[in-house]
């Protein structure tokens, strides 16, 4: 069943030039299947995770999908965020192949969400990466087409970077199957070349998810792609490429320096996007930078050891992916310097609003989820013993002044007494999208309680190493 | 012999990710840095195979499974794959390449890259920040060529 959520939407995308008069409505019914079918596997997921061997196959041999309370959720996620981000427009071929993209995206994504298996992940993401190539041109402007070539030939070499290190891993274990791994890397990949290989995986991966030495293509891309691509790629697939890194670091690599590899790159990441972003003077760069700094908590968060990690940083990667698209959303119609922002905040009335709520939540603002997540990392770096982890959270305490610094310099440029009617009022369906983001966050500050408890029993799933090779390996297989 | 044949496998794959990194690093023509990319995949492709190679198998299709070891499929298939992946990449680099000598009228990176942020920072209505390397007063960039343009169809100018 769950295996539709991804073979949906990549067949749709090639239908849908073929669809003729029910063009308009194919993709959204896609990813409205793909939203029900993650709901159907929902209460079976959070109760029990299950494994599915597509074909029958079994592993280690076959290829397994491996469906958690997380897998779920980001399905679930990967549909209602494209539904919400959906180029909709005129039926013309340009709008065509944007929602065929998008549809690839929503696939490869969702792929990426429940793959079991190393090199499937592999090919999953580099779907993402073409369809989100693809995407990143397609503002047509010779700047896009400049910003999407450089981000593709980082892309490209990282990826093969990643296929060095799943190379490196095939050759010790000879398995590519995540839950075999996990059984023998103990033995196998504990070790200097088990390590290298983590590392080339780290840089592979880390260039979706923004993580600090390969996230140079962030600025340039989300200024130049439309705003609906740039909240695409900052707000979802940043996370699944996350999301795979937690599993490879809680099943096959638990060990102090990998952890400390994506502390030491996470707390650079803060440091250098914050204090860019404090020096941006236009809204999309400034959201750009401020992204790869929030991305950077996450990866801190995450190389916190055991559940508290886990469920820190599904937290802030969760405020992210609800935060941070609906402000692209809406720097939309807000193109300018931010000097020339002034005003634009009273004259539209909703959007003003909603910036400054998201505003506060990046911040960290008590009542709001954003203070919950932050929270949440900063107990869990405190309750870890030694320098690095206390340094990690200094750097997020102020770097949080800084962020709020900038933000509310927008803020004030926003409701600035300025006359001049510049500024444009925002399109209906890119205020509608954020207004639904909102009240998810909104929703997420009344139900704080509840939802930090449903994360809590997922981030147990999550971090369950012997759960996951019982499921997908029942008979105690060892060797394929 | 077959040793020694190995190592030299290894460090020729080895050898072509270097170069292939290098080219991609250093170069500053479009079209070499796609070379280069391509050069670095068939090390790493190279290298996937060699894991699973060995000397003394045969082909069981042909000679039947019992006669003796067989080369692990498993890295061939991923660098079918893997392969596959790639040359729709390099296309995919070649035509964005195209359309970005149709727009600026220049196969040089470097240019490219100052063009680019001179329009996004125009897009955005702010001065860009100023280089260390910039002599004062600025270097002017050559303006686009027209010759592209008028020739292509379909140019994003």
């Amino acid at each position: 069943m769950i295996a539709l959520a991804v073979a949906l939407p990549l067949l749709g995308a090639f239908l849908l030039p073929l669809m003729g008069p029910l063009k308009r409505v194919f993709g959204p019914a896609v990813l409205l299947a793909v939203a029900a079918l993650a709901l159907s596997v929902w209460p079976q997921a959070q109760a029990e995770p299950f494994a599915v061997a597509i074909g029958e196959f079994r592993a280690p041999l076959g290829i397994v999908f491996y469906v958690d309370g997380v897998a779920a959720l980001f399905t679930l996620a990967v549909a209602l965020v494209c539904l919400l981000l959906w180029p909709w427009s005129t039926p013309t071929e340009d709008a065509t192949a944007k929602q065929s993209l998008t549809l690839i995206l929503a696939g490869a994504c969702a792929g990426l969400a429940v793959s079991g298996d190393l090199f499937n992940i592999y090919v999953f993401y580099e779907l993402v990466a073409v369809a989100s190539y693809g995407l990143a041109a397609g503002s047509g402007s010779a700047a896009g087409y400049a910003a999407a070539f450089r981000y593709l030939v980082l892309s490209s070499l990282a990826s093969m970077l990643a296929l060095i290190g799943i190379t490196l891993i095939y050759y010790r274990t000879g398995t590519v199957n995540l839950a075999h791994l996990a059984q023998v890397a103990p033995d196998a990949l504990h070790d200097p070349l088990g390590l290298a290989a983590f590392l080339l995986l780290l840089l592979g991966l880390g260039v979706k998810a923004e993580l600090f030495p390969v996230n140079a293509w962030v600025p340039e891309v989300y200024a130049t792609a439309e705003r609906r691509v740039a909240a695409l790629l900052a707000g979802l697939v940043s996370k699944l490429a996350l999301l795979v890194l937690v599993r490879l670091l809680v099943l096959v690599f638990p060990l102090d320096p990998a952890r400390f590899a994506l502390l030491a790159l996470g707390t650079l990441g803060i440091l250098s996007g914050e204090l860019a972003a404090y020096r941006a003077r236009d809204l999309a760069r400034m959201l750009s930078w401020s992204s790869i700094g929030q991305l950077g908590i996450a990866f801190v968060a995450f190389a916190i050891p055991g559940k508290a990690g886990v469920v820190a940083g599904l937290a802030v990667a969760l405020h992210h992916l609800i935060a941070k698209p609906a402000l692209f959303l809406l720097a939309e119609r807000w193109g300018g310097s931010i000097e020339g922002l002034a005003g634009a905040g009273r004259r539209s009335k909703l959007g003003g609003a909603l910036f400054v709520l998201f505003a506060l939540s990046l911040v960290g603002v008590p009542p709001l989820p954003g203070f919950w997540a932050k929270l949440l990392v900063l107990s869990g770096l405190a309750a870890q013993e030694g320098g690095a982890w206390w340094l990690a959270a200094a750097v997020i305490l102020a770097m949080t002044v800084v962020e709020a610094a900038y933000l509310f310099r927008v803020v004030g440029r926003l409701y600035a007494p300025d006359t001049d009617d510049e500024s444009q009022p925002h399109g209906a369906a890119y205020l509608a999208a954020a207004g639904i983001l909102g009240l998810c966050l909104i929703a997420g500050s009344v139900s704080a309680g509840p939802l930090g408890h449903a994360l809590g029993r997922m981030a147990a799933q999550v971090g369950d190493r012997d759960a996951y090779i019982a499921r997908v390996l029942p008979a105690g297989e060892t060797r394929p | 012999m077959n040793e020694l044949t190995t190592v030299l496998l290894y460090v020729g794959a080895i050898g072509l990710l270097a170069i292939g990194i290098a080219g991609v690093l250093l170069s500053r023509h479009l079209f070499r840095i796609v070379l280069a990319l391509s050069i670095a995949e068939s090390g790493g492709n190279l290298l996937l195979v060699l894991t699973g190679f060995r000397w003394n198998a045969v082909a069981p299709i042909i000679e039947g499974a019992a006669q003796g070891t067989m080369v692990d499929p498993v890295p061939q298939a991923m660098v079918l794959t893997s392969i596959v992946i790639g040359v729709g990449v390099q296309a995919l680099a070649l035509a964005m390449a195209v359309r970005l000598r149709q727009a600026y009228g220049t196969l040089d990176i470097r240019e490219i890259r100052a063009r680019m942020e001179q329009d996004i920072s125009d897009a955005a209505d702010v001065v860009p920040p100023r280089s260390q390397q910039e002599p004062a007063g600025g270097r002017p960039l050559p303006p686009p060529s027209t010759a592209g343009l008028l020739t292509s169809k379909g140019s994003q100018a």
